[in-house]
């Protein structure tokens, strides 16, 4: 296992090699730059070049990339192109942990209701009950984050006045846990839905999938109830395909939120992706860019691990 | 000899869209203390229907038990509340299935399978119950059963598996062991192993076994008494000996004769012509008149009724005492 582990983690070193690569070139190709966003148009050309040169722009993209990379091998992801002077990490840090928060209260949120129903659809399939939670589910799917979140603040808070429309806490108040949870429940619930709805129908597949096998009728055979059959023997099961599912979310934490981040004003990592994106804030984008990628290859490890621990049939 | 179970009239049947399919349709069988009846037919012939109604496990919808009364002690299964039931499956009626390899649960030790119905009806505390687990290992025939009991099933081939399946079953002392062709999936020389120990552990324990299978061979091997189905319905019923002897039955003989023998010099075995209907055409009269050679008129307008012979019974014109006489 362990040496499993090592294995995997050396080769996602060149595979992180290539992801940088890549979007250093994308990044660069695109038209326009930080300077073009900064400049006062009057400015005249020295001091464009005055810019450039200061922040190693004027430079061969390679020579560019090959400065980036080392610097980020020795943990420095240099500064804001756009805030200038302060530190990349320093703006991460920031905000990583409201998008933490915010992805895994919604993330919990969505696993508590969707593992259940998604289980009770599987043990009644085809009745009322399987159909409602079908087609709450593909409307979940089908509406559009934007949307909803707009939605619900239009209701919820412009009209009713129950929640605040944005933000994580009240501007100059004081701390206070009611507020911030107050704050967090209209973005985590619009985010949870959807993957509620996904993750309802992976566990229905699933169960159902799993609730027909030989062994299921074996435990009925003992002379278990149901629930017990269904939770003991079906569940265990039947979360072997889900942990995948969980292991491809993980690297939507950072990128996933970001258009509801944007709309309920949440100060994190997703709508800083897009700031920086648009304001061609290299050092930010590529910080980001390494961070998700890491993500991605540590969400795909622990999914691997996790299958060992829930299905013995696997070694590594 | 006092009656263990007794199915009186059993229907259960199965409801598609507007169809009602008659798999078990009217079976009387009784099973004695000790006694080991096998239930023959072709695949179809609602054998593995009839072993889950017993075990009350037929899935519903769309299966259900219509009519008629399974009597074990006296008490009829088929009104018992769910609770009820649970309390006797697997603890006075348990049941092995045909397939082992799938069987068992991938992600349970084979100990906490065995561990969990031990606790569960017999309230043992779970030292005792892995003592007894480790037993019920040893006796169905694992000399390592100690390391044995914390490993996973997939590292076990199809014999250990129904093996293992065997010591869950076995576990409570049941006093019916319903074996859904435990044989079927395994290799010529494991059937024999798991035969026999089936066989010492019915002795051993004065468990009665309902075996289901369409292997006759089997039959042969470790049945007293042999029940034959086709359609839904039993067709003869006998002792091993009487219905080897002589079968009575044209399906029965047919059967029999589709056994390959050492002897003979034939080239081609011989089957039953035709094939099982479809329960949603069962013909009128005798079910199994359109394949029988010597079916008549009579056999094809009017449903004979399963009569005693004797020590036997049988479902067919040519021994109705009536047609003897003409």
């Amino acid at each position: 296992m362990v040496s499993y582990i090592i294995r995997r983690t050396l080769m996602a070193i060149p595979l992180l090699l290539g992801i940088t690569i890549l979007s250093f070139a994308i990044i660069k190709a695109a038209p326009g730059g930080p300077v073009s966003m900064l400049m006062d148009p009057s400015m005249k050309p020295s001091d464009r070049e005055k810019f450039e040169e200061k922040y190693g722009l004027n430079e061969p993209v390679h020579i560019q990339y090959f400065k980036w990379l080392g610097n980020m091998a020795q943990g420095d992801f240099g500064n804001s192109l756009i805030k200038r002077g302060v530190p990349v990490s320093e703006l991460i840090m920031n905000r990583l942990p409201n998008t933490l928060l915010l992805m895994l209260v919604s993330t919990i949120l969505a696993a508590i209701v969707a593992i259940p129903f998604g289980i009770y659809s599987a043990m009644r399939p085809y009745t009322k009950i399987d159909y409602t939670v079908t087609v709450g589910s593909f409307l979940g799917v089908a509406t559009p984050n934007f949307w909803f979140g707009l939605m619900l603040i239009m209701v919820l808070s412009v009209n009713l006045g129950w929640f605040p429309t944005g933000g994580v806490s009240t501007l100059n108040a004081p701390f206070s846990l009611w507020d911030r949870i107050h704050h967090l429940i209209l973005p985590a619930f619009v985010l949870a839905t959807a993957d509620m709805a996904a993750l309802t129908r992976y566990t229905r597949s699933s169960m159902l999938d799993v609730l027909k096998q030989d062994y299921i009728r074996t435990a009925m055979s003992k002379g278990f109830m149901e629930k017990k059959v269904v939770l003991k023997h079906g569940l265990r099961n039947g979360m072997i395909p889900i942990i995948t599912l969980f292991g491809l979310m993980l690297p939507s934490f950072i990128g996933g939120a970001a258009i509801t981040e944007k709309i309920f004003a949440w100060p994190g990592i997703g709508s800083l992706f897009i700031d920086s994106a648009f304001q061609r804030d290299y050092p930010v984008i590529m910080a980001l860019t390494v961070v998700s990628a890491i993500l991605v290859v540590v969400g795909n490890l622990l999914a691997d691990i996790m299958y060992a621990i829930f299905d013995p049939r696997i070694e590594y | 000899m006092t009656a263990l179970l007794e199915l009186k009239n059993l229907k259960t049947h199965f409801q598609r869209r507007k169809t009602t399919i008659p798999a078990v349709d009217g079976v009387d069988l009784v099973i004695n203390k000790g006694e080991t009846v096998a239930l023959v037919g072709e695949s179809g012939s609602g054998k593995s229907i009839t072993s889950l109604s017993i075990m009350r496990l037929i899935p519903s919808p769309p299966g259900k038990i219509v009519d008629g009364e399974i009597l074990f002690n006296g008490n009829d299964l088929v009104k018992l509340s769910d609770n009820e039931m649970c309390k006797i499956r697997g603890n006075d009626i348990s049941m092995i299935f045909q397939e082992p390899m799938t069987s068992l649960n991938p992600v349970l030790t084979i100990g906490e399978q065995i561990i969990e119905v031990l606790m569960y009806h017999q309230k043992m505390s779970k030292n005792a119950a892995r003592q007894k687990a480790v037993e019920m290992l040893e006796l169905v025939g694992f000399s390592r059963a100690k390391a044995l009991i914390d490993d996973y099933p997939h590292r076990l081939s199809g014999g250990m598996r129904q093996r293992v399946m065997i010591a869950i079953a076995m576990s409570c002392n049941p006093k019916l062991l319903i074996a859904d062709e435990p044989t079927t999936a395994l290799d010529v020389t494991i059937q024999a192993q798991i035969l026999d120990l089936m066989k010492e552990l019915s002795k051993k324990y004065d468990t009665s076994i309902l075996l289901i299978t369409h292997d006759l061979g089997v039959v042969s091997e470790i049945a007293d008494r042999v029940v034959v189905m086709y359609c839904g319905q039993v067709v003869e019923e006998a002792s091993v000996d009487d219905l080897f002897e002589e079968p009575l039955h044209p399906y029965t003989n047919g059967l029999m004769g589709s056994i390959p023998s050492l002897d003979g010099d034939v080239d081609r075995l011989y089957s039953i012509a035709g094939t099982v209907p479809p329960p949603e055409h069962f013909p009128v009269g005798c079910r199994f008149a359109p394949r029988c050679p010597h079916a008549f008129d009579r056999c094809r307008n009017e449903a004979p009724a399963l009569q005693r012979k004797g020590s036997r019974s049988v479902r067919c014109f040519l021994h109705d005492d009536k047609e003897a006489t003409v």
